[in-house]
Order: structure tokens, then C-alpha cells, then sequence
């Protein structure tokens, strides 16, 4: 093979690596994050909803990067809408209950010991690993 | 003969380029309601209604308006609402054809937050929303009427009286059903 040739294989691969959890030969897993804003906004529960309070930057197609505790990029993309999940058993005999706001986003991450979840650039949320998901609870 | 065709089109797409002025943004001022028909017939503002906060409106091509100077002369339907609120893009094609229906009668206001201009564009545009829209970048306006998330609905009466705010919105019958109960006579 000519020397270009093997340049330009090496070159793509390293693109789309750079562009790919796992590249790097290390494991990877496919979790789910799971953000659990408890802001005990008014709502029905199971309808869309969005972060409120000091965290109404947290809705539908707000930009999150998961990172190792070092700060490396593991994974990014958008939010999806939260879902109101209630905070009582209770059936209180009304519409709108406290809930609170769930986001649940799949991603691919290599294996850490440590993840934090930044969200529209602001300050980073601790995530714990549980069984397939990477939970953050918010305040 | 080929030559003068090339020339044509040179000076078709001259002339195209030539024109750098883009349209005005969706949901500025040019989106404020003619004069108030004769004949508007309304009931009565409750006593003891509170006074709706009359705060400022940066609209959407920069212009500011004052909110109690739109409700001095009509009732006012303030719509809550971002681009990425799912439940919000639900309904807004039939909020939008409501708020034509009423054309000068009822001036709907959409109050948009936590959110980018080119989202919110686009969003006004799929969803023909006809009527002004407020920029709130500071959350001041819905700071004002205790809004904490979208969607949210607000209803003025003629002369400021906040008469029912709807957390998390209304569909489009039930605005106009509560739009015929409270304020319609």
C-alpha cells in the first residue's frame, strides 16, 4: 500500500474515532442518566415538563455533556422533555399535585469511576452509578 | 445569442443578491391589532380583581411596549410559552387560529423565555402565530405573573383586571370557553 494511502486510513480513523466513545480501546457502557429535579412544581403527573426554580435551565433540548471526575468529555447532547413524576402515594382528589421533573437520556460512556452532568454550561451535577443508570438528584 | 442568455442571468442574480434586507422578524410590532370594532360587548370586570402587573414587552424585533397601554383598550390573552415546550407546540396551531378568529376583538400577547431567537422563529413561523410576542430574557414577565415553567396562560379585562391565570395553559376550546364565560358577553 503507498504511503499516502496508509496516511489518509490513519488520518479517517483518527477523525472518527475522535468523534466516538470507545476509540480508544477503552470499555464502554450504555447507560441511561437519570435527573430527578425535585422543584415540587404543580402539575399533573406523567404530562412533559421542564426544571423550575434554580434549575429552569433544565428542559427539552438543553445541551448536557456527561464528564469523568477529571473533566474529560465522555458523552454530549440535548435533553429531552422531563416528565412530572408525583411525590406523594396519596391520591389527593385533584388534577395538579407536587411533582417533580424527571430527564432520562440513553448515552455511551467509557468506564469511569466518577461522571458529573453539566447542563447549558452551568455548574456540574454529581452523577452515582446504579445498576444501568447514572442518577443525579437535584436539590 | 448564448452570450446576451449568460448576460440575462448574470443580471437576474445580480439583482437578487442585491437585495440585502431580510424580512422583519415574526411577532414584533407590525403584529399589533387594528382599532377596536364597534359593537364589543363585554361583561363586567368582577369587583375586587386584582390588577394584572403591568410590566414591559420587548417584542420580538426590538420595539417595547407597555402591556397596560394593549389592555386599556381590549382584553388581553397573555400566552407563556418556549419554543421547546412540547405541550406548547401541541397546541399552538389551534391557540394561533383562535387568536385570528378574534382578530381585533381579543389581543393575544406570547410571552416567550429560556429560549434562542432562531428556535423561536422557527417555532412562530410552523405554527403561524400571528399575533405580537414578548422576548423575556430576564424571566421579569414571568417573574411578574408567577409563571414557573411553560405553558402558562394569563386573562386581562379591558382596564388591567387580572381575572384567571391557567398553569399549564389551556387548549384551544377551553381558552375560548373562558374567554366567553369571563370576558365575552
Amino acid at each position: 500500500m503507498p504511503g499516502r494511502e496508509v496516511l489518509t486510513l490513519t488520518l479517517a480513523a483518527a477523525l472518527v474515532c475522535g468523534a466516538a466513545a470507545g476509540c480508544s480501546g477503552e470499555d464502554t457502557s450504555k447507560l441511561t442518566v437519570r435527573l430527578l429535579v425535585r422543584d415540587i412544581n404543580l402539575r399533573a403527573e406523567g404530562v412533559d415538563c421542564a426544571g423550575t426554580g434554580p434549575y429552569q435551565h433544565v428542559h427539552n433540548r438543553s445541551a448536557f455533556t456527561v464528564l469523568d471526575g477529571a473533566g474529560k468529555r465522555l458523552a454530549s447532547g440535548e435533553l429531552p422533555p422531563g416528565r412530572s413524576v408525583g411525590t406523594f402515594e396519596e391520591d389527593l382528589g385533584v388534577e395538579k399535585v407536587p411533582t417533580y421533573c424527571e430527564f432520562a437520556v440513553p448515552v455511551e460512556v467509557a468506564d469511569r469511576a466518577a461522571y458529573r452532568l453539566v447542563v447549558e454550561g452551568k455548574a456540574p451535577i454529581d452523577l452515582k452509578k446504579d445498576a444501568g443508570n447514572l442518577v443525579a438528584v437535584v436539590p | 445569442m448564448k452570450r446576451l442568455a449568460w448576460l440575462v442571468a448574470l443580471l437576474l442574480l445580480a439583482g437578487c443578491a442585491a437585495d440585502p434586507k431580510p424580512p422583519p422578524p415574526i411577532g414584533g410590532k407590525d403584529a399589533l391589532p387594528g382599532p377596536v370594532p364597534s359593537g364589543l360587548s363585554l361583561r363586567p370586570t368582577p369587583s375586587g380583581a386584582v390588577a394584572a402587573p403591568a410590566v414591559l414587552l420587548p417584542l420580538t424585533d426590538g420595539s417595547v411596549l407597555n402591556v397596560a397601554d394593549l389592555w386599556a383598550q381590549r382584553p388581553v390573552v397573555l400566552v407563556f410559552f418556549s419554543s421547546w415546550c412540547t405541550q406548547c407546540a401541541a397546541r399552538q396551531d389551534a391557540l394561533s387560529e383562535l387568536a385570528r378568529g378574534y382578530a381585533d376583538r381579543v389581543l393575544f400577547v406570547g410571552v416567550a423565555a429560556e429560549d434562542k431567537d432562531t428556535d423561536l422563529q422557527d417555532y412562530l413561523r410552523a405554527h403561524r402565530v400571528d399575533y405580537p410576542v414578548a422576548v423575556d430574557r430576564t424571566r421579569a414577565v414571568w417573574e411578574s405573573y408567577a409563571v414557573r415553567e411553560p405553558p402558562a396562560i394569563a386573562l386581562v379585562a379591558p382596564g388591567g383586571a387580572l381575572l384567571r391565570g391557567f398553569t399549564g395553559g389551556l387548549d384551544a376550546p377551553a381558552l375560548d370557553a373562558r374567554l366567553r364565560e369571563l370576558i365575552l358577553a
